[in-house]
């Protein structure tokens, strides 16, 4: 009976946390992360697991030899960041966000996506 | 319904409210985020909690009795890089014949400090000093000692995130471990007439992030249970080095395979203890804990450092 009462409660807490899906963590970006994609995207999103304050979140993203090719100012709405990218040639591209999420914790991380075959 | 079961499904109540707060967690070096390991300790100081610690193994006894240990520990930190951390187990040995001993063990106090966070190349030291508090256990059925023992440690983390692209899905893995040297308070046992000996108490891990690899390398999407996965292999390791005398300086442990499912405000961790010769007991046994961050739970309250506050204050974020 404890043991079943024990696990009762453990699975009880297990839906509380995936209901709340509290971290800031990144859920999905487009272009997916390590992906390769055909065209030149216009945009990156990236689709965080809580919302965010838009006044301390961040995006930048740099080519190979390290320029920037995004267009400045991330658009925020919730807990989805976007920025526009210029035009961009064939290579791999690095996407490097810091994000404060509404329960003031930051998080960070990067990664890339390719352009072209 | 018993007391006991209102209890439990109380605080499961209470953890469920409490979660619906918004929050986050709490051991991140950068972009890595290390686990609390289940018979090492993470290279954070943070508030967290591990409620409860459960392993069942067999002893090294011939024939070999059954062992339970039961294990609550809770950690707080008192400024944003020093932490306390307060330890208790209970332990239960059932003989071949049916005997059975049980009771606490010494009381434990972890006092850490918090040395670098190097957020670029994912790397964290801490050290600490562990003190068992002599005569706080069950001295009588031999779980706990009339001496203290000290335990000066050196912990660390270092995630491979930081090497060249082209290491690719390597780059999830990290390692954790852990170096101490134990000191006993009373160099001989008067009541078992045989030496306290000095000892080293090292252990590591080596963990394969799957949060990492999703976020940081290749968005495999795959079903979402598998990217809360972390696969862990701990090591544990105690070697008697001096003060030894007439006694053989055989190295006893477990090696540890399991997995970590992290979730949000808690994670799950379950492993197989695998002992590394015959003094480190019989069979495999099994160990498993439940680990809540506080930190998530409470960002406001309980999960705040008692003074300073936290670095996690608002901040305008540069590259």
């Amino acid at each position: 009976m404890r043991i079943l009462t024990f696990m009762t409660s453990t699975l009880l807490i297990v839906m509380a946390a995936t209901a709340a899906e509290a971290h800031a963590f990144l859920d999905h970006a487009e272009p997916r992360v390590g992906s390769t994609v055909p065209t030149a995207p216009r945009e990156v999103s990236l689709s965080f697991t809580q919302n965010l304050e838009p006044a301390f979140s961040s995006v930048e993203v740099k080519d190979a030899s390290g320029t920037r090719v995004d267009l400045g100012k991330p658009s925020i709405s919730a807990s989805v960041m976007r920025v526009g990218l210029k035009p961009l040639p064939p290579g791999t591209y690095r996407v490097r966000w810091q994000v404060l999420s509404v329960d003031t914790h930051t998080t960070e991380g990067s990664f890339t996506f390719r352009v072209g075959q | 319904m018993s007391r006991y079961t209102m209890l439990s499904l109380a605080l499961a109540s209470f953890f469920t409210l409490a979660s619906t707060s918004d929050a986050l967690a709490h051991c991140f070096v950068g972009a890595r985020f290390f686990p609390a390991t289940l018979v090492t300790d993470d290279p954070c100081v943070a508030d967290e909690m591990s409620l409860p610690t459960v392993a069942w193994s067999q002893t090294a006894d011939v024939p070999p009795a059954s062992q339970w240990d039961l294990g609550i520990d809770f950690s707080k930190r008192i400024t944003e890089n020093f932490g306390v951390t307060i330890s208790q187990d209970w332990t239960q040995i059932r003989q071949a014949n049916g005997t059975v001993t049980q009771g606490f063990s010494n009381f434990e106090t972890t006092f850490q400090y918090q040395i670098l966070k190097d957020r670029e190349h994912e790397l964290a030291i801490l050290a600490g000093l562990i003190v068992d508090w002599g005569h706080t256990g069950s001295t009588a059925s031999g779980f706990a000692t009339d001496y203290s023992l000290l335990t000066p440690t050196l912990y660390f983390g270092k995630g491979f995130g930081d090497l060249p692209s082209s290491f690719s899905w390597f780059r999830a893995f990290a390692v954790t471990g852990q170096v101490g040297y134990q000191v006993p308070t009373n160099s001989f046992d008067f009541t078992q007439s045989v030496f306290i000996p000095q000892q080293l108490v090292y252990g590591a891990s080596l963990q394969y992030s799957m949060p990492y690899l999703k976020s940081e390398i290749i968005d495999l999407q795959l079903p979402d249970f598998f990217n809360h996965l972390i696969p862990i292999v701990e090591l544990t390791l105690t070697t008697p080095v001096a003060n030894n005398f007439g006694n053989p300086y055989t190295t006893t442990g477990t090696v540890n395979p399991g997995v970590i499912w992290v979730g949000s405000y808690f994670q799950v961790g379950l492993e197989a203890m695998i002992p590394i010769n015959r003094e480190s007991g019989t069979g495999v046994g099994v160990i498993g804990q439940l680990h809540l961050y506080l930190d998530d739970m409470f960002p406001t309250t309980v999960g705040q450092p008692l003074f300073g506050g936290s670095s996690a204050a608002p901040r305008k974020l540069t590259f």
